[in-house]
Parts: C-alpha cells; sequence; structure tokens
C-alpha cells in the first residue's frame, strides 16, 4: 500500500518534467525522441560566446546558499550552485528532476537514495562525490553552522555514503516537501557548496562562491556589479552557451527599466508593476512572467487589540475588494488570492477556487455582520506601517495600503498610514508594533513552504502571532503525508481554519513576477520559481 | 603664516570630531537596526539579542563612539556587517575615486558651461539671448536631481539612445568608454552648478561693466574681449569663488542621489545603502570622507581668494 503511494508521488514528479539533460538528447526513449527533436535542432543553432549584461533590481545578500534570505540572491546562485535536484516547469505544471543526482529513487517513505553524476567537479577543482554531498548537508543540519534553512532537514536522521557515487539520505518521518529541500533554487538546503572553500573562507564563503554550476564566481564589486564566467568543465555537455555574466546591481527601478528598454542590459530580474506597459510596448524584449508561488497578505497583530478579536479580522478579510486591488495595485498583474495555495502548486490549487466559496473574498455584507459581532465597537483607528521599498512585500510598495484604507473605511475601520524605510518596518513588525502591515511570501513551489514555516505556533516569520494547534497538527501531517490526495485534504482542512475562523491575514493577491529578456537572448526556459537561470540562454550575433 | 596654518588644522580637526560625533549620535536616534535586518528569516529575540551583544551595540552609544574612533584614527575601520569586507578599502580605495572623479567632471562642465553662457547673457543684457541663458540656468539650478537625472535618462538614454544610462566604467580602466558613461551623470549633478554659475557671472559682470575703470580700459582703445575677459572678469571671480566654494559641499549631496539614478558605486551609492542597512560603521566612514572633503574644498577655496586678490596677500 505504502509503495504504491512512492510510486505515485514519483509518477507525479518527474514522469510528466522532461529534464535539461533528456532536452539534450541523452535519452533515446521512442516517444520522447519526437519531441525532443526540435529541441536539438534549437540548440544546434545557439550561438556560443558573448557577454550577458543582466540589471539586478533585488538586491542580494550573500552567495552563500545554505544563509541566504534573499529571493535576489537565489537567482544569482542558481547559476552557481547545483542541487541534488531542480525545479522543471512544462507550461503547466512546477515539478523535480535530477540535477546533481543522475537518479532519486525512494526505497520507503522515509529513504531517498541518489545515484550522482559521476566526474561532476566543483570550480576549484574538488571532487564532487557522495562525500560531498554528505557533508554539505550535514553543513546545513549542523546548529553550529546556523543555518536559517536547517528546519528543512530537522528530521534528517542520516547521510550514508554508500559508494562515491551513490548516497542515502534517511529521515526519521516521511516528508513532502523533501524535493523542494533538496533543490538547488528555492529549497536552498540541498545546494550543494565545496567543502574546500567553505573550510578556507570561512564567513567570507559567501562572496567567494564555489559550486560545481554552470557559471563560475570572478568577482563581487560592492553595490556595482556581480560577474560570472563560463565553467568549462560543467556537467551538462555544450552548456553554458555564454562566456560571461555580468549582473550589474541597482538600486532605482526607473534607472533598471530604462536600461533594459534601450538595450543596454539584455535582461532585467523584476520589473515594478507600474512599468509593465511601456515594457510590453517594446518591440525588442520578452516578457516571462506569470502568477507564481506566492501570495501578498494583509497582516493583523492578532497578539494585541483590537484584532486579538477574530471576528474583527474576518471583517477585515471580508471587506477587501480584491479585483479592484488587482487592477489597481497591480496594474492587472495579479489574480485575485482566496487562500495561501497559489496556481503553480499544481497539485494543490483549485482553478475554480473563486466560485467554490471557499477562503476569503469580498462580501461587505458579511464584513459588516462581523464587524458587528466584533468586541468594539464604533470607529477605530489602527495603525498601518508601510515601506515605499520595491522590494519589500511583492513590488507593491504603498499602493496595497492606500487601497485597503479606504475600503476598511466603510466599516468604521480608519486606518492610520506610517510610512518608514525598511529597516524601521522590520524591526517594528518583529517588535509586534503595528496594527496593520502588508507583505508577501514569494517563490515557493511546494504548500509546505508557503504555509507551514510562515503560520505555524511561535515561529519567527509569523509575526502576527497566529497560534492554532490544530492548524499547526494538520500542516505538520501534511508535510508528512506523501499521498499527494490525501495531502491535498489536509491542505484544505487547514486553508478553511486559518482563511474563515481565525484570519490572522487577510489574503490579496498571487502576483506575477516578470524576468525580462532582450530579443538578442534566447533559450531562456522559464520557471515560475523567480528563477534566473543562464545555462541554456545563448545570445544571438 | 604657520601659526594660521596650526589654527586652521586645530579648526579642522574640531570640525571631523563633532561631524562624527553627531553622525554617530543621529544613526543611533534612527529606528531600526542592522540586527533585525541581518537576522531576516532568522529572527528570535534571542537571536537578536545575541547578536546585538556580538556587535557590540548593546553597549551605550558614547562607548561604541570611542571603540569606533579607537579604531579610526588608527586606520581600523572595521569590517561591514553584510559584506564582510573591510571599510576603509570599500571607502577610501573603490568609492571615493569615483565620487572625486564624477564630482571634478561635473564641476568642470559647470564651469565650461556656466561662465561662458554668463557672459554672453550679461553683454547681451536683456536681448533674447539673455532671456534664454537667464531661464535655463533657473530652470538647471532649480531642478532637483534626481528628476533631472531620469529625466535625462529618458531623453539621451532610451529615447535618443545617444548615451549609456547605467552602470560606471572607469575612466582610468577605459577613458574613452569611461567618460561616455559619466556624461549624463556629471551633466545631471553639473546643472545645479552651470545655472549657479551663469546666474552669478551674469549679474557681477553686469556690475562690473557699469565701474569707470571699464568705460577708462574702452576710452583707452582696448579691445572688447580684451576689457571684458582681463578686466572685467577679474573682478567677477571673487564674488564667484565664493559662491562656488560655499555651494561646493552640496556636491556631494547630489552626488548621492545622482550615484543612486545612474547606479553608480560611489561615496553617495556607499552612504545610502549603509544607511538603509544600519551599517553604522560604513556610514561613519562615508561621513568622514564627506567632512573631510567639504573641509579641504573650504580650505581651497580661501587661498584661492589671496591668489585672485593681491590686496589679501599682505596680511
Amino acid at each position: 500500500m505504502v509503495q504504491v503511494d512512492f510510486k505515485n508521488l514519483l509518477a507525479q514528479r518527474l514522469a510528466a518534467d522532461f529534464s535539461r539533460r533528456n532536452f539534450l538528447g541523452a535519452v533515446g526513449a521512442g516517444a520522447a525522441t519526437a519531441v525532443l527533436g526540435s529541441g536539438i535542432a534549437q540548440a544546434a543553432e545557439q550561438r556560443r560566446g558573448g557577454t550577458l549584461k543582466w540589471a539586478q533590481l533585488v538586491p542580494p545578500d550573500t552567495l552563500d546558499p545554505h544563509f541566504t534570505g534573499s529571493l535576489g540572491s537565489i537567482k544569482i546562485h542558481n547559476n552557481i550552485y547545483n542541487g541534488l535536484l531542480k525545479i522543471v516547469y512544462d507550461g503547466k505544471r512546477v515539478g523535480f528532476a535530477p540535477d546533481l543526482a543522475a537518479s532519486w529513487e525512494m526505497t520507503d517513505d522515509k529513504t531517498h537514495v541518489f545515484k550522482l553524476r559521476p566526474n561532476v567537479k566543483f570550480h576549484d577543482g574538488e571532487v564532487c562525490d557522495a562525500a560531498a554531498v554528505k557533508w554539505s548537508l550535514e553543513r546545513v543540519k549542523d546548529p553550529k553552522t546556523g543555518s536559517p534553512h536547517a528546519w528543512m532537514l530537522a528530521s534528517l536522521e542520516s547521510v550514508e555514503v554508500i559508494d562515491p557515487l551513490t548516497v542515502r539520505v534517511r529521515y526519521s518521518k516521511p516528508f513532502a516537501f523533501f524535493p523542494v529541500a533538496m533543490n538547488g533554487a528555492t529549497g536552498r538546503a540541498g545546494t550543494i557548496v565545496s567543502r574546500r572553500a567553505v573550510e578556507k573562507f570561512g564567513k567570507e564563503f559567501g562572496r567567494n562562491p564555489v559550486g560545481t554550476g554552470p557559471f563560475k564566481f570572478v568577482q563581487w564589486r560592492e553595490n556595482e556589479l556581480i560577474e560570472l564566467v563560463r565553467n568549462p568543465d560543467y556537467f551538462e555537455p555544450g552548456l553554458p552557451y555564454l562566456d560571461k555574466i555580468n549582473i550589474q546591481l541597482i538600486k532605482e527601478p526607473t534607472a533598471a527599466v530604462a536600461a533594459i528598454m534601450s538595450g543596454q542590459v539584455d535582461a532585467l530580474d523584476a520589473c515594478p508593476f507600474q512599468f509593465m506597459s511601456q515594457v510590453r510596448g517594446n518591440k525588442n524584449l520578452q516578457v516571462f512572467g506569470e502568477a507564481e508561488g506566492n501570495y501578498a497578505f494583509l497582516a493583523m497583530n492578532t497578539k494585541r487589540a483590537p484584532f486579538d478579536d477574530p471576528n474583527l479580522r474576518l471583517a477585515v478579510a471580508y471587506a477587501i475588494d480584491r479585483e479592484l486591488l488587482v487592477k489597481q495595485g497591480y496594474f492587472g498583474d495579479a489574480v485575485p488570492a482566496y487562500t495561501l495555495i497559489s496556481p503553480p502548486m499544481a497539485d494543490f490549487y483549485d482553478p475554480a477556487i473563486a466560485k467554490s466559496g471557499r477562503g476569503q473574498f469580498f462580501d461587505l455584507k458579511k464584513a459588516q455582520e462581523y464587524r458587528a459581532k466584533a468586541k468594539v465597537q464604533g470607529e477605530i483607528a489602527p495603525v498601518y506601517v508601510a515601506s515605499e521599498a520595491f522590494t519589500s512585500n511583492g513590488s507593491s510598495g504603498s499602493r496595497n495600503a492606500q487601497l485597503i484604507i479606504p475600503m476598511l473605511a466603510k466599516i468604521g475601520i480608519k486606518a492610520k498610514l506610517e510610512l518608514m524605510d525598511p529597516a524601521v518596518l522590520n524591526k517594528r513588525t518583529n517588535a509586534g508594533d503595528y496594527d496593520f502591515y502588508d507583505a508577501a511570501w514569494e517563490g515557493d513551489v511546494d504548500p509546505d513552504e508557503t504555509m507551514r514555516p510562515e503560520w505555524s505556533s511561535g515561529m519567527p516569520w509569523n509575526r502576527v502571532g497566529y497560534a492554532n494547534p490544530e492548524f499547526d497538527s494538520l500542516v505538520l501531517r501534511a508535510s508528512q503525508t506523501v499521498n499527494v490526495a490525501e495531502r491535498k485534504k489536509l491542505y484544505v482542512q487547514a486553508e478553511d481554519l486559518m482563511m474563515a475562523k481565525d484570519a490572522p491575514i487577510a489574503v490579496l493577491a498571487h502576483m506575477r513576477v516578470f524576468k525580462i529578456l532582450n530579443k538578442r537572448t534566447e533559450g531562456f526556459k522559464y520557471v515560475p520559481a523567480n528563477l534566473m537561470n543562464m545555462h541554456t540562454v545563448s545570445l544571438k550575433a | 603664516m604657520l601659526r594660521a596654518l596650526f589654527s586652521r588644522l586645530l579648526q579642522t580637526l574640531l570640525v571631523l570630531a563633532v561631524v562624527s560625533v553627531a553622525a554617530f549620535w543621529f544613526l543611533k536616534l534612527a529606528p531600526g537596526d542592522p540586527v533585525s535586518l541581518m537576522l531576516g528569516a532568522e529572527y528570535s529575540p534571542a537571536a537578536a539579542a545575541r547578536l546585538t551583544h556580538e556587535l557590540g551595540l548593546d553597549r551605550p552609544w558614547p562607548q561604541q563612539y570611542l571603540h569606533w574612533l579607537g579604531g579610526f584614527v588608527r586606520g581600523d575601520w572595521g569590517t561591514s556587517y553584510i559584506s564582510h569586507s573591510d571599510i576603509f578599502r570599500q571607502a577610501v580605495y573603490e568609492a571615493l575615486p569615483i565620487t572625486l572623479t564624477l564630482s571634478a567632471l561635473s564641476l568642470l562642465m559647470a564651469l565650461l558651461i556656466g561662465i561662458p553662457a554668463g557672459m554672453v547673457a550679461a553683454l547681451r543684457r536683456g536681448g533674447p539671448v539673455d532671456w534664454v541663458v537667464s531661464s535655463v540656468a533657473v530652470l538647471g539650478s532649480a531642478m532637483p536631481s534626481f528628476y533631472l537625472g531620469i529625466v535625462l535618462v529618458w531623453v539621451f538614454g532610451v529615447g535618443l539612445g545617444w548615451f549609456p544610462t547605467l552602470g560606471f566604467v572607469r575612466p582610468w580602466e577605459d577613458f574613452a568608454d569611461g567618460m561616455h558613461h559619466l556624461a549624463l551623470p556629471a551633466i545631471t549633478l553639473g546643472a545645479y552648478y552651470a545655472g549657479l554659475i551663469a546666474i552669478t557671472t551674469r549679474s557681477s559682470l553686469i556690475d562690473v561693466m557699469g565701474h569707470s575703470f571699464i568705460a577708462a580700459a574702452r576710452a583707452r582703445g582696448e579691445p572688447m574681449w580684451r576689457v571684458v575677459c582681463v578686466h572685467a572678469m577679474r573682478n567677477v571671480l571673487m564674488p564667484l569663488t565664493t559662491v562656488i566654494g560655499l555651494q561646493l559641499g552640496g556636491l556631494l549631496r547630489g552626488a548621492v542621489m545622482t550615484e543612486v539614478v545612474f547606479a553608480i558605486p560611489g561615496l553617495g551609492m556607499l552612504i545610502t545603502t549603509a544607511v538603509l542597512n544600519r551599517e553604522y560603521g560604513v556610514v561613519q566612514a562615508g561621513i568622514m570622507l564627506t567632512a573631510l572633503f567639504f573641509v579641504l574644498v573650504n580650505l581651497l577655496v580661501d587661498q584661492t581668494y589671496q591668489w585672485l586678490d593681491p590686496r589679501l596677500r599682505r596680511r
């Protein structure tokens, strides 16, 4: 019985997805070859060489994947490192495929066996074998390391080297999040770093990254650029095409948009919504971007009055007109959110959720009913803290606040907006000194990472102080359930509890996340996980 | 002479000391701290307390200041919290030369445009040329640099495609490309000064041209260019130097905005980023360099007076 479940999982995860390696024609399986034929032809035409300039708006914090908290960094280090697995996308669903691993098997619901690719070397010449993988995973797990991603390996029991190219990873409980944790992108824990380099550079490793990826790190000039060059020994044959990547670090979005529009850079890692119509109107640009694994939300401080009252919070949740927010706050580049699970999580997302009656939605009558039941009657004046900074809340700056405040006025909540810089915002939300703030969780590919670390009781990201043991146990059980249908049921229960009963937050929207590339480039493979993977990209002559 | 120099030096040190205390104190007054930013997702009160202690941020600020000062005078400016790189190297070797280049180029451009424009306007007083120069000068000195920068980027970078709008090429590595990249930032930063210089030149020159020694020179039959450039302009340079000297400190203020708009990794960018990240050591380094620059410029302006006006030399 249990056996069937893994196959189900693996089938769901793998069969639908073509890996990069397959794409280059390393497989000869009948049906696949026909489809892949065109891929090979296209690949052969791509030109080698050249320097790609990419403008980066989201500031990277460190290039040590085991420490980063910035999606800006992940875009970059996904070009320098590999995970055991990688995220793939076929235009419909996000899945996982072996990356540093040549194969991935589950021998029981807690044990994963990876066969590694032979002859893979780190950029410093060290061999990336089973021992290297074991060391890297244990680095994340070791409390002395202090990695913020250690929770992904909390129930990791052992990593055994079976032979130089085989690793067995054992968990003490089944862990549905495993494929995400082991990928080199948002998972981070499964990104494999060079032991020799970590030992050599110590704390400076984040400025001197050494991985196995398609590009090698050259230099990071503070506030200016990060330079990468082609790794000639990269394990995917024929890749990458580019000789060099110059990542220009830019603070001012207008300047970055101007640079991509005038052709001074070939790629832009993110684009504020207000510029999208101009960017789309430019004939030289290709725009990639779909509603990704994310959600913006209005956080309510459940730890202090008046929002310690679920009725008042529910009133807020039903008073927000998400259609209007999408239109005016996101210029149409988002979809209304009803619950936490976003469209790319295809196994768990309900495309008909708008009509299901589940989750949170705009219903002024309902809002007024809950408002009438609230402990505090009469007008209240809560404090809404916000920042204009581009990166703090899914790129909507203070627009969400400006739109939401008048909506809440209709139910007698006259919020006061306080604008501040991100350092202050961060401090105040951490300290619980607010009534409302809006933020977004982004770059998620699995419901576990989109719900459990954010809203389980006592977790550091759970700044609203949401604490419901029933919710905690539902999401925990879901993370230990590999069967997709059963897991989905648990998430529905958890969401219903959180959205329609407790409402510590009001979900707002799932945003499109843009990657802009010049038409001089070809071969970019869009993955809705906020990635800028450049190994398949080439520049036209 | 020596005594004057010594008292000047003492003044300079005093100014720097006051600036360093004020900057340190103000930044401590600002809400927010580097700890919650550095911890990000790892934040917990316990982790924050531990890191605060590690960074020495739990000590009273005068003590933190003295610790910083002790290191500063010995050339140990500390390491950045985020990049873990040496602040002295980052500020003095990397950021400072860039800002100095940008400032010098802007000033040069402002002088080359402002003085001739002001002269022409003064000599054609009341005419259409005067009207155009005066209007443009007022506009140039009134437009905030971040706005002008963005306008220039969209017109000359995106619209016409004449200039790169982004990134920085060190002119000492590739002069032509460096200048090409610096053109728009230098115009942005220099516009205010060009306007100011044109306005000052115009009004001073009009004033000077009314003096009797000008009439005398013309009566002697000296050519007009000689009357203006030698006799009149010599007297315009004094008020001009005063105005430029007073405003030169503002060049650095403008550089902050300009550098952010054009993504130039100079002192302005360094300070902006550091303030947002509450990197106390980096902000302090940036402010000290700025203050030093300010003081040196003022010293230089004072010396220029003596050179320009022989009467001041015999003191």
